[in-house]
């Protein structure tokens, strides 16, 4: 485990960033997460795809498929990359607090 | 041998006694000259001497020596002979696991042609017959095993996927025609994919799907076995791998398709293409190749028409390890972009002496080594600065999540791309009305 420090607040994470404990998640957590990746401020199409893959991670226990997240929150896919530049998984899961995702991510 | 468990007893089985006299003399035949340290970008870009590959060899020959040699029994210090301990098992994980992609440059380098890979792969085989493989590359395996794909994905947002897919393709070529066929048997091509392509990243399917119809081919995919992906390669559980690879020669073999095409996958293109044959010890009634290779054979014999003038932004090339250097393919990429793009560069040096894009060998999956395969990423990222290219274009899934990573990291400001996607772009289709459909000759 390792600490990731951003605005003086410190977080347990993975060696890949991925909150530790995905339950301390909560919406200023997901704002200082999206801070250390570059996205300075989490705009409302942010806001639509991180809730949406939090909401189905705790319901479901596993992150949406990429065309869940496109149907939802109507974005295109194209979109969705260039809001989180580290992808789907990398960038918004991670921003959503959840556990990282095995196999090529 | 007295006192051992009865796991490192299978352990050292590995070692000393293999079924052929490959790995003795891989083993035995180091002479230090370390050419090999700077091949490695563990020690280049740490310049700790831990990580120089041939100290990798000397860690598995002093634990050979202790077992299997008469000094090492008797003398063991005379020898620097090692016994299998727990402080010798967590320097077996660090260094075979933690410190390498096993991406083969250090073999390439050796003066004397020990093959330093496959000798750390056997160093891997030890430490998962012990319980040793680190906890999220197992977790991968494990949902291969238990769910037919690496990310656990559920059939049925698999073809809900794919049926949106279709719906996008059928839209783009303007052709309802247009399909992404499941489960079809008699077909020529049976196409695999990489699961984190319908999971997160399905451009490349798009992009598949739409050469597949321009070349008018007879395709499927499969939604029982679909991954080409094969983690056990890396954790280096035979049994396993044996097992992941099983799943798709059958179901190659169940839907009688002439040819199983793999996705643009370095490793899975290894692990099935080339270790398979000899996981399973059968010969192959299909031709197995990659979709590198298709793509060439699209273009080549006019199965496809391509404009390039519609790839016009300055384009680099990142070669997968397990596909250039361990597989031969090298050719094949750069007939594809030399026909698709008008302006490839190439990086310095490529080929068969690239430099990993430092998530090989099942790092990208283990947190654990999380920050130095950032670290040896960079070297990466300066040789694509160093291009001035606009974008990076990888056959290979995993490099292109870490390109992705060391494109945000380094600031490089690149777009990263499969080799399918450039294709797609530069793809020519013929007019839709030309295209026959069912409803139109009725």
């Amino acid at each position: 485990m390792a600490t990731m420090e951003i605005d003086g607040r410190a977080f347990e994470v993975d060696g890949d960033g991925f909150l530790a404990d995905p339950y301390i998640w909560n919406e200023e957590v997901a704002r200082l997460i999206a801070k250390y990746d570059g996205i300075a401020e989490m705009s409302e199409k942010h806001w639509a795809i991180v809730k949406f893959i939090r909401q189905n991670w705790e319901e479901k226990g596993m992150a949406p498929m990429i065309r869940s997240i496109c149907q939802v929150t109507g974005l295109r896919l194209k979109e969705i990359y260039q809001l989180f530049p580290l992808g789907p998984a990398r960038g918004a899961c991670r921003v959503a607090g959840l556990p990282k995702p095995d196999g090529c991510v | 041998m007295n006192g051992l468990s009865a796991q490192k007893l299978k352990a050292l089985q590995l070692l000393t006694q293999p079924k052929d006299s490959q790995l003795i003399s891989h083993v035995n035949s180091c002479v230090h000259c370390g050419l090999c340290a700077e091949s490695c970008m563990y020690y280049v870009a740490t310049n700790d001497e831990r990580f120089v590959p041939a100290l990798k060899v000397d860690l598995l020959s002093t634990i050979y020596q202790r077992y299997s040699t008469v000094t090492g029994k008797f003398l063991p210090r005379l020898v620097k002979a090692r016994e299998l301990d727990d402080a010798t098992i967590q320097e077996m994980v660090d260094l075979f696991f933690g410190s390498c992609t096993l991406c083969g440059r250090c073999t390439l380098h050796c003066s004397i042609g020990v093959d330093i890979t496959y000798l750390v792969r056997v160093g891997r085989a030890m430490l998962a017959s012990m319980g040793f493989v680190p906890a999220t590359l197992q977790s991968t395996v494990n949902a291969a095993l238990q769910t037919g794909n690496n990310m656990a994905i559920p059939t049925e947002d698999f073809t809900s996927t794919l049926s949106w897919l279709e719906d996008e393709l059928r839209n783009e070529v303007q052709d309802p025609q247009a399909s992404i066929p499941l489960n079809q048997p008699d077909v020529n091509v049976l196409y695999t994919l990489n699961p984190r392509e319908p999971r997160f990243f399905p451009l490349s399917i798009s992009a598949m799907a739409k050469i597949f119809y321009a070349a008018k081919e007879s395709w499927t995919l499969s939604t029982f076995m679909y991954d080409v992906t094969n983690y056990a390669y890396f954790s280096c559980n035979l049994e396993e791998a044996v097992k992941i690879a099983e799943r798709l020669f059958n179901e190659t073999t169940n839907l009688r398709a002439k040819r199983c095409v793999l996705a643009e996958c370095g490793h899975g293109s290894r692990a099935f293409r080339w270790e398979a044959p000899n996981y399973l010890q059968k010969l192959f009634s299909f031709d197995t190749l990659t979709s590198v290779e298709l793509l060439a054979e699209y273009i080549r014999e006019g199965r496809i028409k391509v404009d390039k003038d519609k790839n016009q932004e300055t384009v680099t090339l990142h070669d997968p390890c397990n596909l250039v250097r361990e597989g031969g393919i090298v050719d094949e990429q750069r007939y594809v972009l030399n026909h698709t793009t008008t302006t490839f560069v190439e990086m310095t040096p490529h080929g068969l002496d690239n430099l990993c894009c430092g998530g090989g060998g099942g790092q990208l999956s283990m947190s654990e080594y999380g920050d130095r395969r950032m670290k040896i990423g960079e070297l990466k990222a300066e040789q694509i600065r160093k291009t001035g290219a606009a974008t990076v274009v990888t056959p290979c899934h995993n490099c292109v999540d870490q390109l992705i990573q060391i494109n945000n990291r380094f600031k490089l400001g690149v777009n990263i791309k499969t080799l399918a996607e450039i294709v797609a772009d530069a793809l020519v289709l013929d007019q839709p009305a030309v295209t026959p459909s069912p409803t139109q000759k009725a």
